[in-house]
């Protein structure tokens, strides 16, 4: 038996006999961003739900390329038995020229493979049926196909591969095969004709030009279940495009990626695959990353931590904190790939069929500059589902539309999380497994690991998951409609957690019932249920997701019966929807709250809602209850400076740019927030009942802010002024990058980081380390960041320009009203934030500050350049001397 | 001073401004040639009386000899004129020769006679009777290689200045924006407050005002003397976001979002302490005294699709506003301009490399971004085979340094040109390239220093540069006249009508001006 290198020589030097053409080392087109959105669950779904999350992508592609890929298929549906789907590689063709489809099978599959079966996949009988599509998609055909004996034997023969894996060198032949039918009939043409899409077993990848979810509606896959979907938004810059070949996903052999980014070594890593033989055919990012990690994994055979360590490297402070023996692993890893990792920014989602384990696998992977958007969610429960998107509506759309079918899914996941890129702690990947329960029912069930193997532990997943139906077990005995507000807050606090599914829901209801009643039981049961959704506090046997998904629907319904504005009702609320638009007026008489249902609204755009707020403040309204969004952007953006006194209310979610140049108001936002929040917010009150993403208050110049959970990357990067705030959780890394807001005790701008998280009970818990993050208050220059830190994790290594001080008793005094207003809005007490394991310290123990290094006083400076100056006239008068 | 003030008329008849003599702010303004005068001179008056151009100043009640005048002298070729006055003194007290400053002001380029040449413009709202070069420098390439075709005479068109439109449309998008029009082909770089004097960025507003044109906050923020001007302002959102606020982005009429710039691609803005004054620090919110660095991208844009939603973002906070995008030159450069065209964005600026001030550092200016002239070409086919070139306008800056530069920019392909420089120049900045070293500008321009940052009035400064626009204008007039066209728009593309001395025959490059060359001492 030779060993593995040397079968790698030989499989590189079969590859050297197939064709190309010159080698091509510029992009075919630039392609920046793009959306993409994948999940993957213990029990198959129908394609129609990769529909609404790819819905939601749109403004992240342009409807020029959009793909989807599935794995885990199930038999019937693809009409083939279930061992055929095993064993059988499925390779899919596309037809630019239909013509050609006698002439591939001539050429490229009759010869060499054995076609169990093979037909020309279903669709829509006219293209132009399909709503928005322009582009003619292609015709596909799909084959089951192994190789031939006496073809693989040949094959082993000629190349040298005795002794090789038989199984390995047939997914070789099969790799080869559609390489040389590409080449034939998709790279080495201008007028291309036909191209392989996938050819994996039980995985495969459609895709064509126009938006993703055309995809399933043209090819007919609504109902063809799957465990695993993913879809991809292409946003080319090239206008004409007219063929998909160029769209995501790219295949390798058993999986599917797709990618958000670009790189800025596209040919450095062409130029290494070229050592092994490997040559584009599709000039894309996104293809030589899959032969990336087709070589990486099929040739190298690196376990999946490895080629994670070669494409998304750990580096800095959290190399350091990894055990010594990583350390020396991974330094061989960098140092043998360092030509191969994509620079740039990057995420890649890859669906997987690992066949040698049995089992389907989602992977998302960020780069280690957290350059793209990327939200991780899993609910757990009687079935299980992982999901990864570009921005969480998608997730939300997804469970929604799987909600709707199949009641075990609930529309709030269990949790929502970022990866860490290139880190020691979760290394910027998360896999979620879906495999055999062992049941010996066919049952399978998923769990998600990070890239360390480390499995990701999921809130409530032991709680009953759905609601049963049936008359409530207990009643509701409080006389909701004469208890005041605040009294009522704390009887469901009390109550909650004994409160089955039926009594919540019951209770809901007769909270619907009283806010219909008046205004003033409006106004009430709205503050109760926000309460609800927004603070975490123990609910008994209940799972935290199906509590909030019961409150949340309470409170839509609440908010959509609000009277129209072009009603007579005299109640102080008024309602609106994209379908009422036009009948937005000043308020009269005692209107003050307008509802603001932003469902239908466009995400962007001259007649998004954001828009229809600022015509309403122009108007005179003030106040307003925003819900029902799905990612729609820049909420309270455009009311321009003196805007104090409005107030914006965003239930649901909400989307990227929400109160980016705010300048008086104040926006709560119920839930998590999303990407580039508060950019250059200038003044005014920005809450946040949960985490809040990447460049959170990039270049902002004041304001007040609480964020009850985490900040992804970068938050508070060229802040200056006074920006001042509290975030309870920590952040990805960059916090406070070029923070330039003065002198903290003289007016200037600071950041409360406590570190924590509160869990579903309400219980204060201190992350694994209060910032985790390489680089804190880089190349700062002014401001500073208290930082709950009792047990002085945080080293000066963190730092670049910073320096760690203790806290002054100034300081306290200066940060202790922000406390009191998070205590006020999240309940987090301040007496719990100084509870060190079980006992109360000091702030000066648990509290610490950093702070730039003091620039040198400017007096000094000044006296510096004066006698530089003096030097310089020395030195002449010296030279002159000389001469 | 105040002699200008009150002859300012905003507008002359044909709606555009008036050009009133604006003298250097120098006693001795530098010339190219230098008259002496020895003690041999009896103060005759006599060269007073000959000379046409105002070189021997003498007033009535004084009869003693005043210095010359000589930056007004066209030198020894005057010889042959009656009234040359070195011949006719009748003490041979007068001489005439080369001043030797000559080799040692400005660069390859913008050489000592194109300095020269814009001062007299800006003084005078003339294009220069002295031998000035001030359309070709000594930079051996680029636009000081190429020539406009010697036109056929029978194309001219005789008609006077009036008639011919120089004006460009900045939205042709048709999306329900306004529809701005400049009245030149070209508008003012960003430069900001930190970066410059504050009268100087009025100046500039104040001109732009006059021109009907546009100039640009840099990223130094919105000083409250700008507002007057707003119309006239384009707003910048850079990397750093200094000073943008929701207000100063419904202030403007178009919004810039500075991506790159042609001078130091890859890098970011960078204000050096010794700039940040008091007054610069408040208004950009930052620390008094400590360097400020802006992100060289930024951090919430990292592929197009954020593009598109961050001029997306724009475009909600003011539905009025037009949106400019300026990148530098990269070798993808058509694409970036189709992303940015399907982004949403009216305005395509690419900066080319070669412009900045003395600020950026030389190896940068010189050596990363490709030069614009290579750029204009390969951005215009590409947006035609697009099909959306009629939508967009492409505006070319970066080492455009004069009217001439601004025509052959437009005949590639570019709609109009962004001018940082030429008003620098305009002001008598002598490009002594230490636009960084602190405050100290030696010509009061690039400077925040408290005496030297208020030593040019508004008033000069918008005078000087109105008058070196409507010299411009001049030129282009008699450039599109001598094709027989009556608008700058007929210019847009015509690469036809330019020659690169590289590529042409030893007989037929005869035809056309040498690309100058000079041994400069640097």
């Amino acid at each position: 038996m030779r060993n593995i290198n040397q079968m790698l020589e030989e499989i590189i030097t079969s590859r050297g006999k197939l064709p190309r053409a010159t080698f091509e080392d510029r992009k075919a087109a630039e392609e920046g961003g793009c959306g993409v959105t994948g999940f993957i669950a213990s029990i198959p779904v129908g394609g129609r739900h990769i529909f609404e999350p790819s819905v939601q992508m749109h403004n992240r592609g342009n409807g020029k390329g959009g793909g989807i890929a599935a794995v885990g298929l199930v038999p019937e549906d693809v009409g083939v038995t279930q061992d055929i789907l095993d064993t059988h590689y499925m390779l899919q063709v596309a037809l630019l020229d239909p013509n050609v489809i006698r002439q591939v099978e001539k050429e490229f599959i009759e010869p060499f493979l054995d076609v169990c079966q093979g037909s020309r996949i279903p669709t829509v009988d006219d293209y132009r049926e399909v709503n928005g599509l322009d582009v003619r998609p292609p015709d596909v055909y799909r084959y089951f196909v192994r190789v031939k004996p006496n073809v693989l034997d040949r094959f082993i023969t000629e190349n040298n591969l005795k002794g090789i894996d038989p199984h390995q060198a047939e997914d070789e032949f099969i790799h080869q095969n559609s390489y040389r039918l590409n080449q034939k009939y998709y790279a080495s043409l201008g007028e291309k004709q036909a191209f392989v899409l996938s050819h994996g077993r039980n995985i495969m990848i459609l895709k064509i030009v126009g938006y993703a979810e055309l995809v399933a509606k043209y090819y007919l896959l609504d109902n063809l279940r799957a465990h695993g979907w993913i879809a991809h938004q292409r946003y080319p810059t090239k206008g004409r495009v007219w063929h998909p070949g160029g769209a995501h996903p790219f295949i390798g052999l058993d999986e599917a990626l797709v990618h958000n980014g670009d790189f800025a070594n596209y040919s450095s890593i062409s130029e290494y695959l070229k050592q092994f033989n490997i040559y584009p055919q599709f000039l894309t990012d996104t293809e030589v990353s899959i032969q990336l990690f087709d070589l990486l994994r099929r040739n190298f055979n690196y376990p999946l931590e490895y080629i994670i360590e070669a494409i998304a490297p750990t580096t800095e402070h959290d190399f350091d904190r990894l055990p010594l023996e990583k350390q020396q692993v991974y330094r061989h890893i960098q140092q043998a790939h360092m030509q191969c990792s994509p620079d740039g920014p990057w995420f890649f989602i890859i669906a997987r069929n690992d066949v040698s384990n049995k089992q389907f696998q989602l992977l998302g992977i960020t780069d280690t500059g957290m350059l793209r958007p990327q939200v991780f969610a899993m609910q757990n429960g009687e079935v299980q589902i992982g999901l990864i998107c570009s921005e969480k509506q998608a997730i939300d759309a997804t469970l929604q539309s799987l909600a709707s079918e199949d009641k075990r899914f609930c529309t709030v996941a269990d949790r929502y999380w970022n990866a860490r890129g290139g880190s020691a702690t979760d290394g910027g990947t998360f896999i979620f497994t879906v495999k055999d329960a062992g049941k010996g029912d066919g049952s399978k069930t998923l769990t998600c690991t990070n890239k360390f193997g480390d499995i990701i532990k999921i809130p409530d997943s032991t709680k009953p998951g759905v609601i049963p139906d049936g008359p409530p077990v207990q009643k509701i005995d409080q006389d909701l409609d004469k208890t005041g507000t605040e009294e009522l807050k704390e009887y469901c606090c009390k109550n909650i957690t004994a409160w089955s599914y039926q009594t919540l829901q019951d209770f809901c209801k007769k909270m619907i019932l009283l806010a219909n009643e008046n205004d003033e039981q409006k106004a009430k049961a709205i503050a109760v249920l926000t309460y609800l959704n927004d603070i975490r506090m123990p609910v008994g046997e209940k799972k935290r997701s199906l509590t909030l998904q019961i409150i949340r629907d309470s409170l839509s319904e609440i908010f959509i019966a609000t009277p129209k504005l072009d009603s007579n009702s005299k109640s102080q609320y008024k309602y609106i929807d994209r379908g009422t638009r036009n009948t937005l007026r000043a308020p009269q008489r005692n209107e003050t709250i307008l509802v603001l249902n932003a469902k239908e609204f466009p995400p962007e755009g001259e007649d998004c809602d954001a828009r229809l707020i600022v015509t309403a403040y122009e108007l005179g309204w003030k106040q307003f209850i925003a819900y029902g969004y799905k990612g729609q952007r820049f909420c309270g953006c455009g009311l321009s400076a003196n805007s104090g006194g409005v107030r914006i209310d965003v239930y649901d979610s909400s989307g990227d740019y929400l109160a980016s140049g705010i300048d008086g108001l104040e926006i709560y936002v119920h839930g998590n927030a999303q990407d580039q929040v508060g950019q250059i917010l200038k003044s005014g009150k920005l809450v946040i009942y949960g985490d809040v993403g990447q460049t959170f208050m990039y270049g902002a110049k004041g304001g007040e802010v609480y964020i009850m959970g985490n900040a992804a990357g970068r938050p508070l990067v060229n802040a200056v002024g006074k920006p001042r705030g509290v975030i309870n959780g920590t952040c990805l890394d960059y916090l406070a990058e070029s923070f330039m807001a003065g002198d903290p005790l003289n007016g200037g701008g600071f950041v409360v980081m406590n570190g924590i998280i509160v869990d579903n009970d309400g219980k204060i818990v201190p992350q694994d380390t209060p910032y985790p993050g390489s680089n804190l208050f880089s190349l700062a220059s002014g401001g500073a960041i208290f930082i709950r830190d009792p047990d002085k994790m945080i080293v000066s290594e963190q730092l670049n320009g910073g320096e760690l001080v203790n806290i002054s008793e100034n300081d306290w005094e200066l940060i202790l009203p922000y406390l009191q207003e998070n205590e006020r809005l999240f309940c987090i007490k301040i007496d719990d934030l100084l509870t060190v394991k079980g006992v109360k310290r000091k702030y000066t123990d648990v509290y610490r500050k950093v702070q730039p290094v003091k620039a040198v006083d400017s007096r000094l400076r000044a006296e510096g350049i004066r006698n530089q100056v003096s030097l310089v006239i020395e030195r002449n008068k010296k030279n002159e001397q000389i001469r | 001073m105040k002699n200008i003030k009150n002859n300012i008329k905003i507008k002359g008849k044909s709606g555009l401004p008036q050009t009133v003599s604006t003298p250097s702010r120098y006693r001795n303004p530098i010339g190219k040639y230098v008259v002496g005068r020895n003690s041999k001179c009896i103060s005759c008056g006599l060269c007073a009386k000959l000379c046409p151009y105002g070189v021997h100043p003498r007033y009535e009640n004084f009869s003693q000899p005043i210095r010359p005048l000589d930056y007004r002298c066209i030198g020894p070729k005057c010889e042959a004129n009656e009234y040359f006055c070195v011949k006719n003194c009748p003490q041979h007290a007068l001489s005439v020769k080369l001043n030797p400053i000559m080799e040692t002001l400005g660069d390859y380029r913008w050489p000592a006679e194109m300095i020269l040449a814009h001062w007299y413009m800006a003084e005078t709202g003339n294009l220069p009777q002295v031998d000035l070069e001030y359309n070709l420098g000594f930079s051996g390439g680029g636009f000081d290689k190429i020539r406009f075709k010697s036109p056929d005479p029978k194309d001219y068109l005789n008609i006077p200045d009036e008639e011919i439109d120089t004006s460009i449309l900045l939205n042709k998008r048709h999306d329900g924006r306004p529809e701005r029009v400049l009245s030149l082909p070209c508008y003012g770089g960003g430069m900001s407050f930190g970066s410059m004097a504050l009268p100087v960025l009025v100046g500039r507003a104040r001109a732009a005002k006059r021109l009907n044109s546009l100039t640009c906050t840099g990223e130094g923020g919105y000083p409250k003397e700008f507002e007057p001007y707003s119309d006239n302002f384009i707003t910048q959102v850079a990397t750093g976001l200094f000073g943008v606020r929701e207000e100063t982005i419904l202030f403007a009429p178009v919004v810039e979002f500075k991506y790159a710039q042609g001078a130091k691609p890859g890098l970011g803005g960078h204000l050096l302490g010794d700039k940040v004054t008091p007054e610069v620090a408040k208004i950009r919110e930052t620390v008094e005294g400590s360097s400020l660095f802006s992100p060289f991208p930024f951090h919430s844009v990292y592929s197009v699709e954020d593009h598109k939603k961050h001029i997306d973002w724009i475009k909600e906070i003011n539905p009025q506003a037009l949106i400019s995008v300026k990148v530098s030159t990269p070798t993808d450069a058509d694409m970036v301009a189709v992303g940015a065209y399907y982004a949403g964005a009216h305005i395509i600026h690419f900066d080319g490399s070669y412009g900045g001030t003395g600020a950026a550092p030389d190896i940068a200016k010189k050596n990363i971004a490709m030069p614009i002239d290579y750029a204009i070409p390969k951005v215009h086919r590409f947006l035609i085979n697009e099909g959306v070139r009629d939508e967009l306008c492409f505006i070319a800056s970066g080492g455009i340094r004069n009217a001439m530069d601004v025509a052959k920019a437009i005949a590639m392909g570019a709609n109009g040109a962004v001018i940082g420089t030429a008003d620098m120049i305009a002001m008598e900045c002598v490009r002594c390239t230490h636009c960084s070293s602190g405050r100290g500008c030696a010509r009061s321009i690039a400077t925040t220093d408290k005496e030297l940052g208020y030593e040019i009035s508004e008033e000069w400064a918008e005078q000087r540069l109105v008058n070196m626009y409507m010299a411009w204008r001049k030129q282009w007039c008699e450039l599109l006249r001598q094709y027989g066209m009556r608008s700058i728009k007929e210019l847009v593309g015509r690469s036809d009508l330019l020659v690169h001395l590289d590529y042409l025959d030893e007989v037929e490059r005869q035809k056309y001006q040498p690309a100058p060359k000079k041994k400069l001492i640097l």
